[in-house]
C-alpha cells in the first residue's frame, strides 16, 4: 500500500504500522494527514484482517513513538460541537483498532503520550522500550482539556480506577518501570528489540497476573460504594489543589463517575461531549496559550548566532540567592564552585544547596548517591583558584553597586576571556554595572527568583554594550537548566518586579485604608494569585521590600511611591517569615500560624470593600505599568509580560496572564475603571499610562501588538 | 635514553580524620575526586588534555573495581582519559607517583594525575570461608531439596565475620601482625616504651602547632561533612590538645600484652583521607604556561625481611641516595612516616650505625638526620595512616614545607607491611 505518514508492510501475515515516516519534525504528533491516513491504513487492516495474525504498531523514528494530537490542531476547534466531532472521529479509529480481530500490540520507543497513548490503549497489549525517554501519560489536563479518544474510557480497565484517576487528574508521565507496575504495558525490553518482543509475546498467552490486593480492588470497583469512595477521595484532593479554580479535572470526574459502566457508544458519546465543552472554553485557550509560549521560549530568539555551551559555573555569594544557584548548577551537573569571604558563609550556602537536595530526595527525585555526587560537586572556597577554567559566572553579592562595580573588575582579571559573567542583582542597573568591565560585550544580568528550586523564570538581562553571542549562551543554558527564559531590557525591576511592586504597593494603601489583611489576602487568592499581597510580603521580607520599594520610586517616580506601611512594621522587627513575624505569625518551621494581632492593632478599623474592587485596584496599576513596560520596550511583547509573570509570580494560568486577562476582561472597559479610580482614589498611582490610552483609542488589544 | 624531567605542579590533600568519625561516610571515590578537580580547575588545564589518572588504593568495597578510572570520570575528565588503580599496600600513593613519574620521564605522557585514597572505615567485613562456601553451594543446587540440604548445614558461627582490615594488617608470609613487627624492632633496637612515647606526644605537639600556624591550608582542600553535607571539614581531626605522657603511660601495650611496648598511642591510628599531585612534562608546563612547585628528582623501592617492614625506610633511602649521589645533609625537610614511634626511631638510628645498618644489607652509614628536619608538622601518629594514601601524602606535606622553607630538597619515606621501604626526592624549583 502507497503511504506518506505511516508505513505499511505486510509480512508472514503481521501488519507492520510504523509512525514518523517521512516527516521533517523531530517529535511526530497525530496531526490531520496522519488521522487521515491512519482511517485508510486501518480500513484495509479491516478488510484483510481475515488473513492477519496480528498487527504491529512502532515508530520508525528513535525516541519518540507519539507525542499526542498536534495542538494547533486543537487550537484550530473553535464550536463545541466541532470539537466534539473531532474527538468522535478520533474514537472511531481507535474502536476499529480495538475491533480487529488480529492480535494489536503496541511497540512503545520514546514518548507516548496523550492521544498516542490513547491508541496504544485500544491494543491488546503495550510493551515499551527501557529506554529513559520512553514516557506513558495523558497530559491533556494540563493544557485544560481532557482524553477525549477513549483515553478516559479505556485506561481504567488497563490499569484500575484509582490508579486511572491519579494519571489522568494530574496528567503525569510514567516511566516504563512504572508503567509496567502499573499494567498498563506488558514489559519493557532494549529499544531495537521491541519487535522481536513483539513477535514473541504473539505466540505466548499472557497471564492476568492480578494479585490479591488487585482483585480485591476490582471488587471494590465493581460495586458502587466503592466506586463512590475512590471519586470522592479524587475530589477533594482536586478541590484542594487547585481551589475548584480549574474546570478540566472536575469535568473529568463528572464523566468518569456518572459514566462509568456504560457501554462504550454511550460512555464515548459523553467523552466527545465533555472533551467539546472544555476545548472551546476560556480555560483551555489559555493554558494552550501558555503551552506555546513555553514552547516559543525554548527556542533561541537569535537564530544564526552561535550560542556557547556553558560546561563549569561559578557562583560569587553564598547566600539563599548564590546557594540556590549553585543547587541549580549542581543539580543539572555542571562543576561549581561557590566563592565567598569565609567558611562560615560558605557553611549557608551549602545548607541552601542541601535543603534543596533533600527535597528532591524526598520526593524521590534523586537518589542518596546522586545526592551525595551532586551536593559535593559544589567546591566552596574563599579565592580565585580554578576560575580561570569556568564558563558562566554569577554574582549574587550585596545589593551595592560600588562593591558589585569593584568585585567584578577584580574578577575580570581572574577569568578566561571568554567566560560569561553575570549578576543576580533584583533592582540595580544593569548598564551601570556593565561599565566596570573591560569587556561588556560578555556581561548581562541573570536574575533568578526565590526560592530558586521552585520558581522557573530566569530574566535574562540586556544593556547597552552585551553581545547576542552571550545572550544565545545564557538563553541556552537557562533552557538546558529547565528554567524559563525571558530577555528583558534593563530598567527599574526588570520586568517582573516592576510590575510586582504595584500589586504590593496598593496591597499596603488598601491596608491603610482599613481593608483588612484577611480580606485583602482572600480576594487576591480567590482571584488566583497563589499568595496574597501581605503574605507575598512577608516571604520576601518587609524589609527587603523596602528597599526594591525606593529603587522602584526613584526609577518611576510618583506613580511607584509606596505607603509608608512598610516603616512602621520595619521599627518593630516585623519583617516577615525569617523573624517569625509579619502581617502573619510563624511557627520555626516557618508555617503560617495566623494574622500577627500586633500588626492589626498599627492598622485602622476595618472597612469592608468588595472583592472585586479590592481585584481591581491591585490589578489595574499592574496592568498599567505593563504598558509603561511595552512602551520603553523592556520586552517587546505581551506574551513576553504573560510568560514572565505566570512563572515569575504565579499568576494564575488559567487566566493566561496579566495582558491576556485584560484583553478578554476588555481594555475599554478595564481603561474606564482606572480613569474612576484616578479620580477616587488617587491621579499618581491611577492615571492611565500613554500607551493605554493609545491602546484604548485605537481599539487594540495587547495581543494584537 | 635521555629521561625528562618530571614537574610537580599541584598537590594537595583532604583533611585526614579517624577511621569511623567525620570522614567515615564519605562515598570512597570522593575522597579522590574534588582533589583531582582542584588540581586540573587551579591550573587551568582542560579536562580533555589529562593523558593518566592513577591512584593508590588497598581496600575499597568491591563497587569501586579500578577506583581510579571511577575518580576519573567523576571529576568530570574527558572519558577518553586512561586511569588506574595500583597497590603496593601502605606506598600505594607512592606506587602511583612512581608510575605517574615512569610515564612522563619516558616520554609516554605529559599530564598525569596521580593520589591515592583510603576509607579504612569502609573496608569491607567479609563472610567467613565456611559461609561463603555454603553461598557457593546454595547457588549451584538446583531442587528446592537441595537447597534445604543445604540451608540445614548452616550453623551460627559460620556467620561471625572475618574484618578486612585485621587480614589486611596481617603479614601472610611471616603470620605476624604489623604492631607484631614493631615489638621485634623495639626489642631489637632496644627502644624503651617511654622512648616511642616521648616520640608520640611530640607527633601530636608538632602537628598540632602546625594547624595552628595554617601550614597546611596550601595542601588540604576540604570535604563536605555531616549528614546534609552541609559542614566544610578543613583541619585534620586526629592531632590530640589533651594528649600527655601521663596518658600516653597508662595505655596497654596492644600486640604483647605482657611484655611489649606497642601501644594504640604510639602507632598510627586507622584513619580515612587522600592525596594527589599534578604531574606535568617541560612541554606541559610551557605549553599551559604552568608554574610547578618543584621536580620529582627520583622514586625507589627496596625489600627487606617482612618480619622487620618497620626498617623498610633505610633499606629505600639508602637506595635513593645511592643512586642520585646524594646526602642525607642535602635535604632540608625529611618526612618519614610514622606507622610506630619504635619503627622511626629504629631508622634514625641504624641510618647513624654502621654495624646496624649492615644487618639491612646497608653498606653504608648515611648519618643523623636532625630532629628539625624529621617529620617537622607531626607524622603518622597524630595525623593518622590511611593506608592507600599515605605515600602520596607524605610528599604532598613534604613540598609544601619545602616551600615555606624555602629549601632545595626534600626526602619522602615510608615502610610497608610486607617488606619493603619506598622514598622519593623532591626539588623546590
Amino acid at each position: 500500500m502507497d503511504t506518506k505518514y505511516i508505513d505499511f508492510k505486510l509480512t508472514d501475515n503481521i501488519l507492520y504500522l510504523g509512525f514518523g515516516k517521512e516527516t521533517k519534525k523531530s517529535m511526530t504528533v497525530l496531526d490531520e494527514p496522519t488521522l487521515t491516513e491512519l482511517k485508510t491504513v486501518l480500513d484495509e487492516a479491516t478488510r484483510i484482517q481475515n488473513d492477519l495474525k496480528a498487527v504491529i504498531f512502532y515508530s520508525l523514528k528513535k525516541n519518540v513513538f507519539l507525542a499526542g494530537a498536534d495542538i494547533s490542531l486543537i487550537d484550530s476547534l473553535t464550536e463545541e460541537s466541532e470539537a466534539s466531532e473531532g474527538a468522535a472521529k478520533g474514537q472511531e479509529l481507535y474502536n476499529i483498532i480495538e475491533d480487529l480481530s488480529a492480535t494489536t500490540i503496541a511497540c512503545v520507543d520514546g514518548p507516548c503520550l496523550g492521544g498516542g497513548l490513547e491508541l496504544a490503549l485500544s491494543c491488546d497489549h503495550i510493551i515499551c522500550s527501557d529506554s529513559s525517554k520512553t514516557v506513558l501519560g495523558l497530559p491533556e489536563v494540563k493544557l485544560g482539556i481532557l482524553p477525549g479518544f477513549g483515553g478516559t474510557y479505556r485506561l481504567p480497565k488497563k490499569v484500575g480506577l484509582p490508579n486511572s484517576l491519579d494519571m489522568i487528574l494530574s496528567g503525569k508521565m510514567l516511566s516504563p518501570r512504572k508503567a509496567k507496575k502499573l499494567g498498563l504495558v506488558v514489559d519493557s525490553y532494549p529499544k531495537e528489540k521491541l519487535l522481536d518482543a513483539a513477535r514473541i509475546i504473539l505466540n505466548q498467552k499472557i497471564k492476568d497476573k492480578s494479585s490479591f490486593s488487585e482483585s480485591l480492588q476490582s471488587f471494590a470497583m465493581e460495586n458502587a460504594l466503592g466506586r463512590k469512595i475512590v471519586f470522592q477521595k479524587a475530589r477533594e484532593s482536586v478541590l484542594k489543589l487547585t481551589k475548584g479554580q480549574y474546570e478540566a479535572p472536575l469535568k473529568i470526574l463528572d464523566l468518569m463517575e456518572k459514566h462509568t459502566g456504560s457501554s462504550r457508544s454511550t460512555y464515548l458519546r459523553k467523552e466527545a461531549e465533555s472533551f467539546g465543552e472544555l476545548c472551546v472554553g476560556a480555560q483551555s485557550k489559555n493554558l494552550r496559550h501558555i503551552f506555546f509560549m513555553m514552547e516559543q521560549s525554548k527556542k533561541s530568539p537569535f537564530e544564526n548566532i552561535k550560542s556557547k555551551t556553558l560546561k563549569s559555573g561559578a557562583v560569587l555569594g553564598a547566600g539563599t540567592m548564590g546557594g540556590g544557584i549553585a543547587w541549580l548548577m549542581a543539580d543539572n551537573g555542571m562543576p561549581t564552585i561557590m566563592k565567598d569571604l569565609n567558611n562560615e558563609a560558605l557553611e549557608l550556602g551549602y545548607k541552601q544547596a542541601s535543603s534543596n537536595f533533600r527535597q528532591s530526595l524526598k520526593r524521590k527525585k534523586i537518589t542518596q548517591e546522586g545526592f551525595q555526587k551532586k551536593q559535593r560537586l559544589i567546591i566552596g572556597q574563599t579565592d580565585y583558584k580554578g576560575f580561570g577554567n569556568v564558563d558562566l559566572i554569577i554574582e549574587a553579592i550585596i545589593e551595592n553597586m560600588d562593591i558589585k562595580k569593584s568585585v567584578f573588575s577584580e574578577l575580570e582579571k581572574n577569568v578566561d576571556e571568554k567566560c560569561l559573567i553575570t549578576s543576580n542583582t533584583s533592582s540595580l542597573s544593569i548598564n551601570e554595572m556593565s561599565k566596570a568591565l573591560e569587556k561588556p560585550d560578555r556581561f548581562a544580568g541573570l536574575h533568578f527568583f526565590n526560592p530558586v528550586n521552585k520558581m522557573p523564570l530566569v530574566e535574562i538581562i540586556k544593556h547597552d554594550n552585551v553581545s547576542d553571542e552571550t545572550l544565545a549562551s545564557l538563553h541556552q543554558w537557562v533552557v538546558k537548566s529547565k528554567k524559563t527564559p525571558v530577555i528583558v531590557g534593563d530598567g527599574p525591576g526588570f520586568l517582573v518586579n516592576r510590575i510586582l511592586m504595584p500589586y504590593l504597593n496598593e496591597a499596603g494603601y488598601l491596608l491603610t485604608e482599613g481593608v483588612s489583611i484577611k480580606d485583602l489576602d482572600d480576594a487576591c487568592l480567590k482571584f488566583g494569585m497563589p499568595m496574597g499581597p501581605c503574605r507575598l510580603l512577608d516571604e520576601i521580607g518587609i524589609d527587603v521590600a523596602d528597599k526594591v520599594a525606593q529603587i522602584m520610586f526613584e526609577g518611576l517616580g510618583d506613580r511607584a511611591k509606596d505607603s509608608g506601611q512598610a516603616k512602621s512594621m520595619i521599627e518593630k522587627n516585623f519583617l516577615g517569615k525569617k523573624t517569625g513575624k509579619g502581617f502573619y505569625l510563624y511557627d520555626e518551621k516557618g508555617k503560617v500560624q495566623g494574622i500577627n494581632p500586633e500588626v492589626e492593632q498599627m492598622l485602622p478599623t476595618s472597612k469592608t470593600m468588595d472583592r472585586k474592587e479590592i481585584q481591581m485596584r491591585v490589578v489595574l496599576p499592574m496592568i498599567n505599568e505593563a504598558c509603561y513596560i511595552l512602551d520603553e520596550k523592556i520586552v517587546n511583547s505581551a506574551d513576553q509580560v504573560d510568560l514572565g509573570l505566570i512563572f515569575g509570580i504565579g499568576f494564575p494560568p488559567f487566566r493566561g496572564g496579566l495582558c491576556k486577562y485584560a484583553d478578554e476582561e476588555g481594555l475599554d472597559r478595564l481603561y474606564t475603571a482606572i480613569n474612576g479610580f484616578s479620580e477616587s482614589i488617587s491621579k499618581d498611582r491611577y492615571s492611565a499610562s500613554p500607551f493605554f490610552t493609545s491602546l484604548v483609542k485605537e481599539k487594540k488589544k495587547f495581543y494584537d501588538l | 635514553m635521555e629521561l625528562n624531567e618530571v614537574f610537580i605542579v599541584g598537590a594537595n590533600r583532604t583533611p585526614q580524620a579517624k577511621a569511623g568519625t567525620e570522614l567515615k561516610d564519605v562515598p570512597v571515590p570522593h575522597l579522590g575526586i574534588n582533589l583531582v578537580r582542584k588540581l586540573i580547575g587551579d591550573n587551568s588545564i582542560p579536562t580533555d588534555k589529562v593523558d593518566e589518572v592513577i591512584f593508590g588504593n588497598t581496600g575499597a568495597p568491591a563497587k569501586y573495581t579500578n577506583i581510579g578510572r571511577i575518580i576519573a570520570l567523576e571529576s568530570g575528565l574527558h572519558k577518553k582519559t586512561s586511569a588506574h588503580t595500583v597497590h603496593r599496600n601502605c606506598a600505594s600513593g607512592m606506587e602511583a607517583i612512581y608510575q605517574g613519574q615512569l610515564k612522563i620521564a619516558a616520554g609516554e605522557a605529559d599530564v598525569v594525575v596521580v593520589g591515592g585514597i583510603e576509607s579504612m572505615s569502609q573496608m569491607p567485613l567479609i563472610y567467613s570461608k565456611e559461609m561463603t562456601n555454603l553461598f557457593a553451594k546454595l547457588m549451584r543446587a538446583r531442587s528446592v531439596g537441595d537447597k534445604l540440604k543445604i540451608i540445614s548445614s548452616f550453623r551460627p558461627p559460620y556467620l561471625s565475620p572475618v574484618i578486612a582490615i585485621e587480614q589486611g594488617l596481617t603479614d601472610p608470609f611471616c603470620g605476624l601482625n604489623m604492631g607484631q613487627t614493631a615489638e621485634i624492632l623495639s626489642r631489637e633496637f632496644d627502644i624503651t616504651r617511654d622512648m616511642q612515647d616521648t616520640f608520640a606526644l611530640e607527633s601530636h605537639k608538632k602537628a598540632l602547632q602546625a594547624i595552628e600556624e595554617g601550614r597546611f591550608e596550601a595542601e588540604i582542600a576540604p570535604v563536605l561533612v555531616g549528614k546534609n553535607l552541609d559542614k566544610i571539614m578543613n583541619k585534620d581531626s586526629g592531632p590530640r590538645v589533651d594528649c600527655s605522657l601521663e596518658k600516653l603511660q597508662k595505655l596497654k601495650p596492644y600486640f604483647d600484652r605482657k611484655t611489649g611496648s606497642v601501644t594504640v598511642g604510639n602507632a598510627c591510628p586507622i584513619t580515612d583521607g587522600g592525596s594527589a599531585m599534578l604531574l606535568a612534562s617541560k612541554q606541559a608546563v610551557e605549553k599551559y604556561n604552568l608554574s610547578p612547585l618543584g621536580k620529582l628528582t627520583r622514586v625507589d623501592f627496596a625489600g627487606l625481611e617482612p618480619e622487620r617492614m618497620g626498617m623498610g625506610p633505610l633499606v629505600a633511602i639508602d637506595k635513593v641516595l645511592s643512586k642520585t649521589g646524594m646526602e642525607i645533609s642535602d635535604f632540608d625537610i625529611v618526612e618519614i612516616n610514622e606507622a610506630f614511634a619504635a619503627q622511626v626511631i629504629a631508622v634514625q638510628h641504624a641510618l647513624d650505625d654502621l654495624s646496624e645498618a649492615k644487618r639491612f644489607g646497608v653498606e653504608k652509614a648515611w648519618g643523623k638526620i636532625s630532629d628539625d628536619k624529621l617529620n617537622v608538622n607531626g607524622g603518622g601518629i597524630a595525623l593518622g595512616h590511611p593506608v592507600g594514601s599515605t605515600g602520596c601524602r607524605i610528599a604532598v606535606t613534604a613540598i609544601h614545607e619545602l616551600i615555606r622553607r624555602q629549601g632545595k630538597y626534600a626526602l619522602a619515606s615510608l615502610c610497608i607491611g610486607g617488606g619493603q621501604g619506598g622514598a622519593c626526592i623532591i626539588e623546590r624549583i
